[in-house]
């Protein structure tokens, strides 16, 4: 297990992401759902290792609904990971196991 | 038929707002309408998806260009494209006497005397051991810190397309278009360039199944490779994700920096694309790694050496 960030770095509606090179796209990210995260690597099943987010960090479509890929325009449950529109409809991202301790602390397990 | 290359194209999009910063940020001026300008005039313009002025865009894919509109020489050559296919499928004639027809791919198509204006710009200017072209005194990069690098796009460049039949493509804009094959990348696609360029390539097209089809990416030309890494460092200090590059292909030499958009496709800057006449021969090449780049680089923040080393 690897503590990644603080709860209080991925606010609700909102994503992040982190890299392990120093340089490069980031290689996993999180989103908070309602105060639920999910993880998940950053790598689009359309085309794997292509990058999603449009900018750093921004990995949601603008309602904070759906994750989105930046490439071709794929959809993603962000509870699910599935591919609900777009190259890849059903297939999806691979998730990462998450866990959050009680201060907070967000731990990340198969990154 | 004297089809110069693309003039413009037109996007359906959800987040209209999202793409006219992005499309500045990438370095084209807007000049109203949601139309975003290059330096000789070609352009994208952006509409909201469901804006009742767009051409319909049936297939349940995720793509957002709704047209691509070629420049042409004259109004004789519109004349010979109404021609060449009044009859057979719709030809509209639009008020601006452009016209516009879908192509055998389900892509809607425009035809307009060209806009493109002839640039008084020079390319990137090189010095090497024995041939040095730039005179005494002028610098390759601005003096001074506080000088950007005037990188601005200056040409629509080409066009790439997510298809289920490469060979109809193929055979739609060389048989019916004129334009003609000058590579091809075997069960990948073929790349094209009408005949009043001389570009490696306008239009390139690569086999995919049908829920992928759509708009891969579009690109404008820069002025060299300066250009090209100076304006992809530009917009990743904006933050915005590189998807691929910077590098140079081997098929058409030009050197490439692609990214993320919000857009449904991705967007590249490139330079130093190879010219070809009728007297070329195709290459018929496998589309692997090897043949797609002759180097790949990753960017990464400035490091440079300070202080003595121990």
């Amino acid at each position: 297990m690897e503590r990644i960030c603080h709860i209080d770095d991925v606010l609700p509606g909102t994503s992040i992401g982190f890299r392990y090179s120093p340089f490069g796209k980031d290689d996993i990210f999180l989103v908070n759902k309602s105060g639920k995260i999910y993880g998940y690597r950053n790598s689009c099943p359309h085309w794997p290792g292509a990058t999603l987010p449009l900018r750093k960090d921004q990995y949601l479509d603008g309602a904070s609904k759906y994750i989105v890929c930046h490439g071709h325009g794929a959809l993603f449950e962000v509870d699910t990971g599935v591919c609900i529109h777009g190259p890849c409809v059903g297939s999806k991202l691979t998730a990462l196991s998450v866990a959050v301790d009680k201060d907070g602390n967000i731990f990340v397990v198969n990154a | 038929m004297n089809i110069i290359g693309p003039d413009m194209l037109v996007f359906g999009v959800d987040d209209v707002a999202l793409c006219e910063q992005f499309l500045t940020d990438y370095g084209l001026t807007p000049v109203g309408n949601g139309r975003f300008e290059a330096l000789d005039g070609t352009c994208v313009e952006l509409r909201q998806r469901n804006d009742p002025s767009l051409p319909a865009w049936d297939l349940p894919t995720a793509n957002m260009l709704r047209k691509t509109v070629y420049g042409v020489k004259d109004a004789s050559v519109l004349q010979q494209i109404k021609q060449e296919f009044e009859g057979e499928r719709e030809v509209k004639i639009l008020a601006d006497g452009s016209l516009e027809l879908v192509d055998d791919l389900g892509f809607a198509l425009g035809f307009q005397v060209t806009v493109r204006k002839p640039l008084d710009l020079p390319a990137e200017v090189i010095n090497a051991p024995g041939d040095a072209r730039r005179p005494a005194n002028v610098t390759g990069v601005p003096s001074d810190v506080a000088t950007p690098i005037d990188a601005r796009p200056r040409s629509l460049s080409h066009v790439v397309f997510f298809v289920p039949d490469i060979d109809k493509a193929e055979a739609f804009y060389t048989n019916r278009l004129g334009f003609k094959l000058t590579d091809k990348f075997v069960g990948m696609g073929p790349f094209l360039r009408p005949a009043g360029t001389f570009e490696h390539h306008t239009l390139f097209f690569i086999q995919t199944p049908p829920h992928l089809q759509g708009c891969e990416h579009f690109t404008f030309h820069m002025g060299g490779p300066t250009e090209v890494l100076s304006a992809g460092t530009a917009l990743v200090n904006k933050g915005y994700e590189t998807f691929w590059g910077p590098g140079r292909h081997r098929f058409g030499s030009n050197w490439f920096w692609y990214f993320n958009t919000p857009m449904g496709c991705h967007i590249e800057y490139d330079a130093d694309m190879d010219q070809h006449d009728d007297s070329w021969e195709p290459r018929i090449a496998p589309g692997i790694m090897d043949n797609s780049q002759v180097f790949l680089f990753h960017w990464r923040e400035q490091w440079a050496p300070g202080g003595a080393p121990r």
